[in-house]
């Protein structure tokens, strides 16, 4: 048996992380810990998220996990962030168990932009 | 599914049989498959072809053939170094000195003498990587009985100054083992001017067969078995020797005695071509020497790139990150931490390896590979790392 480190979903987003960037004057949540870095930012239009972006310094299953993230939850209500978490992704990417901990950077991300997101709706026009 | 073709960039973890020694091999798995310690005619024919083999090596190494000891590979020449000079000598003393740079197949051994209750002093290089021999003469004690320090650090491609190491060790009367598997077949290693007590060796590194080592001691070195079951090889080490494999080792180091120099000058254009062609982008550092080391080994490391995504976008190149023998960890290398890299830039190495069948295309496909690599995953990195 093969020990392949990379699934075809893994080495996909690698290659074409199509949502990787930023989103102007977006919503942005940043988080750090591990040594995996990841900023995502969010437009936000009627409640939905309308563009998702990342950046993120880490492994090739971080960067997977990200762009994975990206493409599921853009074009979604904003308030689904809420019940984000990694488990699914880790599934999906086969992420190996000693890298639990590196995604889970992911899901700090993710509340760290519904909570900026929050922040951007609490504010009052002017 | 789509298959890639790999560019084979990792000499140093591994080379190709070379096609004779590919060819020698079948001859003598069809024709003289016998046993060499058998005593018939059959058998002494398989004698005579490991006699022949360990005369080729020993012309490559300019030593007496009959001071080799075959091994299944320079992992096991090391273990029987150092644990059967160690243990030989105990009575003497149980100092022995070893650099924190060596491979695991020495680091490890000397570590399970530590639990054996041997005292281990491990040096350390300096930011070039190699050993400053004041501070190794300072470190020898009445007692040191064995000293072990490879001759061409298998990340690094620095190479020791073993012929100074070896006349400190000889003033002392200190047993002296060199780990010459990136050197032997390589580089010339003239062993009887170096007078060195113990050098271990593989044939894989130099286009031999895998599974087929040698352990060179000199005459008078004592030293006690490891292995147990036969009286093969004087009792040294026991057990059934493969023909073929010794043949297949025989006549890569006669290949190698004869264009090693050829190999030598084809291999460091190869490497000043790979490193003129990314040493100008930001952040790029070479772990060791530009000038004298092996030329061919060039390990870099980066600022702001992950070291395991770096790998991965340099596919279909095979290169390696930290050790190739520890590859499954995504540790940091420990011999490029040794060096005083950080975790991060020893992380973001990479290890270019070149060897016979590397061609300038190939290193021109590596330098557009290791750019684009760099720029991409720059660009995904967070400002707030970048």
């Amino acid at each position: 048996m093969i020990d392949e480190p990379y699934n075809a979903v893994v080495r996909e987003n690698f290659a074409h992380p199509g949502h990787a960037g930023d989103v102007p004057d977006g919503a942005v949540g940043y988080f750090e810990d591990q040594g995996i870095s990841i900023r995502l930012s969010a437009g936000v239009t009627g409640g939905v998220l309308e563009r998702l972006r990342f950046r993120a310094w880490g492994c090739p299953h971080v960067l997977a996990a990200c762009e994975e993230f990206c493409r599921r939850y853009q074009g979604r209500p904003a308030s689904d962030l809420e019940e984000f978490e990694t488990a699914r992704i880790m599934e999906d990417l086969a992420v190996p168990v000693e890298k639990t901990g590196r995604i889970l950077v992911l899901e700090d991300t993710v509340r760290s932009l519904g909570q900026a997101i929050q922040d951007l709706t609490d504010t009052p026009q002017e | 599914m789509t298959f890639v073709t790999p560019i084979y960039l990792d000499y140093a973890a591994t080379t190709p049989l070379d096609p004779s020694v590919a060819e020698c091999m079948r001859e003598v798995q069809a024709t003289a498959y016998f046993n060499p310690a058998s005593n018939h005619i059959a058998g002494r024919q398989s004698a005579r072809i490991v006699a022949q083999a360990a005369a080729k090596l020993g012309a490559l190494l300019n030593v007496d053939a009959a001071r080799l000891v075959w091994t299944s590979g320079a992992t096991e020449s090391n273990n029987l170094a150092i644990l059967g000079a160690a243990k030989q000598r105990a009575h003497r003393g149980r100092h022995l000195v070893t650099m924190r740079t060596e491979h695991k197949a020495v680091v490890d051994v000397f570590r399970a003498l530590e639990k054996d209750g041997y005292e281990v002093t491990w040096l350390s290089p300096g930011a070039d990587g190699q050993l400053d021999l004041g501070s190794f003469e300072a470190a020898l004690r009445e007692d040191t009985q064995l000293v072990s320090i490879m001759q061409i650090n298998n990340e690094t491609g620095i190479v020791q100054d073993i012929e100074a190491i070896a006349r400190i060790c000889r003033s002392r009367n200190i047993l002296f083992h060199v780990d010459a598997a990136q050197a032997v077949g390589k580089v010339p290693v003239d062993v009887s001017a170096l007078q060195v007590d113990m050098m271990s060796m593989t044939a894989h590194k130099f286009y031999g067969p895998k599974g087929i080592g040698a352990l060179y001691v000199a005459k008078g070195t004592a030293l006690e078995p490891q292995m147990f079951g036969g009286g093969q090889q004087k009792r040294m080490r026991p057990g059934t020797l493969p023909v073929d494999l010794i043949a297949g080792l025989g006549k890569a180091a006669a290949v190698a005695a004869q264009r090693i120099d050829d190999d030598l000058a084809a291999l460091t254009q190869l490497k000043e071509r790979l490193w003129s062609g990314i040493r100008s982008i930001e952040g790029v550092r070479l772990n060791g020497h530009e000038k004298g080391s092996y030329p061919g080994i060039l390990n870099v490391s980066v600022a702001d790139i992950e070291g395991e995504s770096l790998l991965l976008a340099l596919e279909p190149l095979c290169v390696a990150t930290g050790s190739a023998c520890n590859s499954q960890s995504q540790e940091p290398s420990y011999v490029l931490r040794a060096l005083g890299l950080s975790d991060q830039e020893a992380q973001s190495a990479i290890r270019f390896s070149l060897g016979r069948q590397s061609s300038e295309a190939d290193i021109d496909v590596a330098i557009s590979a290791y750019r684009s690599a760099v720029v991409k995953l720059r660009s995904l990195a967070p400002r707030e790392v970048a």
